[in-house]
């Protein structure tokens, strides 16, 4: 049984009867078994999966109709909900939290007969981006297992990675979905703001944030957003996308397209492994018949800071409901002044959500509002006008996905603000609301190096037709795990 | 300069416990002053956009009842009551 197929390959040998659903979660449970002592993806495995597999199988064979993911193994990152399942957010606060109700998300794939195998691991209430701050212990790079596999989607793109199943959901605040595609070598998705509904995702800066899917393809990705994508009652900001088809015409190659090329995501501090990978990608996309050309974005420079101070503030706020009351954890109420017991019980937030919330407190105060808080909104104004001009002359926009390669377990932990910089070009298409994509592209030392492609708001079929062009000029390794 | 002051205030109005303000204090001014670097970023006169969503946009405002007994899942939930801490000391 071969593990390591694609979500359209596995769609295909299911519908002909080539592997049963059956077998095929048998053996990834066995291969889940195996590898997790060592990567830690996941923070729980749904036993449940082989009886969900027989029905489905039950269901082909009794000639019923089936849905269109034909009990293709996903896991679901931990912020996710699921009703009747725990959703921890990797945080000791919800560590005994069960949702009461699907995502909107979940609901869809549940209905296109979709196996979630596990809920996966991530920096707690996805603050983070190498999975170093889930109270759960962090997951490991199946590419390196000293290494960290970047997030704060790390659980999802590890376990895609580890062929432990054929694809994932995340979230992306501000490269979470894109950061660790590109540490692991898959494919990471950030829509434009509103294709996804975030009922159900437990908010962090909702403004900028979304739901996301992990692939090994870029056609898988696209299968995918077929499925999850589209206006939702439940989550005012969606868009309506007219049920579009972004797996129909993917092969339509980026032949005369312009591309920008950030200067700013090119800069200082840039490994040389990537500087040169992202140099070689520059190529491949001429060769294909695009036009590459360097352009300037000045307040990327500020998007950082600008992304951070807003997060945070809206952190603040959406983190100020776990009072333990409602839900939570085992913590009883007796002797406790009400106040007192809402402080107390919020001692199980982890260092880094408590200083995000300090943060998140201090930044939009009385006296300090218009130094940050006002300053970033205004930041992400200009970013976005300075973005859509970029897209007057360019069809699409291109970086290394992150600066650097995967570092070292523990290496960064202790600077935020050098964490702070791994961020630099990522945060920009959450700022300002475009669709973007990593591409796995080079391994350099045994480490994956990812490309960025961003597109203009509601281009993501474009994008994907793009990304997709890219990824058929590059053939990877395969991770030894 | 973040002092101890402002970091015991603003985790007394974010109700979150910190048992070493100083250790706060070193970590918050330093992301802080990485957030200086707004105000070189010339955009006093920008303004600042807010996406607007036109109330027909809206879902309509109607009782739509949830499928479970949501109450029944509450910490604390006793009989016919939710236990609170007391309100004041």
């Amino acid at each position: 049984m071969n593990l390591k197929i694609s979500a359209l390959q596995f769609v295909e040998d299911v519908k002909t009867g080539n592997i049963s659903v059956e077998d095929f979660i048998g053996k990834t449970m066995e291969h889940i078994d195996k590898v997790e002592p060592k990567l830690h993806a996941f923070l729980e495995i749904n036993r449940n999966s082989l009886d969900d597999a027989r029905t489905i199988d039950k269901k082909i064979k009794s000639g019923e109709k089936v849905g269109s993911c034909f009990g293709m193994p996903i896991s679901i990152k931990d912020n996710i909900c699921i009703k009747n399942s725990k959703t921890t957010c990797a945080s000791k606060m919800l560590e005994n939290f069960v949702a009461p109700y699907d995502a909107t998300v979940i609901k869809k794939l549940k209905e296109q007969d979709a196996i979630f195998v596990g809920k996966v691991n991530l920096d707690e209430f996805a603050m983070g981006l190498s999975t170093e701050f889930s109270a759960y212990g962090p997951s490991k790079n199946p590419w390196n297992t000293e290494h960290v596999p970047g997030g704060s989607s790390g659980g999802s793109a590890v376990s895609v990675s580890a062929f432990e199943c054929i694809a994932s959901l995340g979230s992306d605040t501000g490269g979470s979905v894109r950061n660790p595609a590109s540490f692991c070598s898959v494919v990471g998705y950030k829509p434009t703001y509103g294709l996804i509904s975030r009922y159900g995702l437990i908010s962090y800066a909702n403004s900028i944030e979304q739901i996301g899917p992990l692939t090994r393809t870029v056609k898988d990705t696209a299968f995918l957003l077929n499925i999850i994508s589209g206006i939702d009652s439940n989550d005012n900001t969606t868009i309506d996308n007219k049920n579009e088809d972004y797996l129909s015409q993917i092969d339509e190659g980026i032949e005369g397209k312009k591309i920008g090329i950030i200067k700013e995501m090119m800069g200082e501090g840039i490994d040389k492994s990537v500087l040169s990978a992202t140099n070689e990608a520059i190529s491949k996309l001429e060769s294909l018949g695009a036009k590459c050309e360097e352009v300037s974005l000045d307040m990327v420079k500020y998007s950082v800071a600008a992304y951070y101070t807003i997060t945070a503030t809206e952190a603040g706020s959406n983190l100020a409901r776990y009072d333990n009351l409602r839900y939570g954890y085992e913590f009883p109420v007796e002797g406790f002044e009400f106040n007192s017991y809402i402080t107390k019980s919020r001692k199980n937030l982890g260092p880094e959500v408590t200083r995000r919330m300090i943060i998140g407190g201090f930044v939009p105060s009385a006296g300090h509002a218009g130094k940050y808080f006002l300053k970033a909104l205004k930041v992400k104004s200009k970013l976005t006008k300075q973005i859509n001009d970029a897209f007057t002359k360019f069809d699409l926009l291109m970086s290394p996905t992150v600066p650097i390669l995967p570092f070292k377990l523990g290496e960064k932990i202790n600077d935020p603000v050098a964490l702070f910089l791994v961020d630099v070009n990522t945060v920009t298409a959450n700022l300002t609301g475009k669709p973007a994509i990593s591409i796995p592209f080079s391994i350099s030392n045994g480490l994956p190096i990812g490309i960025q492609l961003m597109a203009n708001s509601m281009q993501d079929k474009a994008l994907l037709q793009a990304a997709h062009a890219l990824e058929s000029t590059v053939k990877l390794p395969e991770v030894q795990i | 300069m973040v002092s101890k002051e402002e970091i015991e205030h603003v985790s007394k109005l974010m109700k979150i416990e910190i048992d070493d303000p100083i250790e706060y204090v070193e970590k918050v001014q330093k992301m802080i002053d990485f957030f200086d670097v707004l105000d070189s970023a010339g955009v006093e006169s920008e303004e600042i956009s807010m996406p607007e969503i036109e109330i027909e946009a809206l879902r309509k405002d109607e009782h739509l009842p949830f499928s479970d007994k949501l109450i029944e899942k509450l910490n604390h939930y006793k009989g016919t009551y939710v236990r609170a801490p007391k309100m004041s000391s």
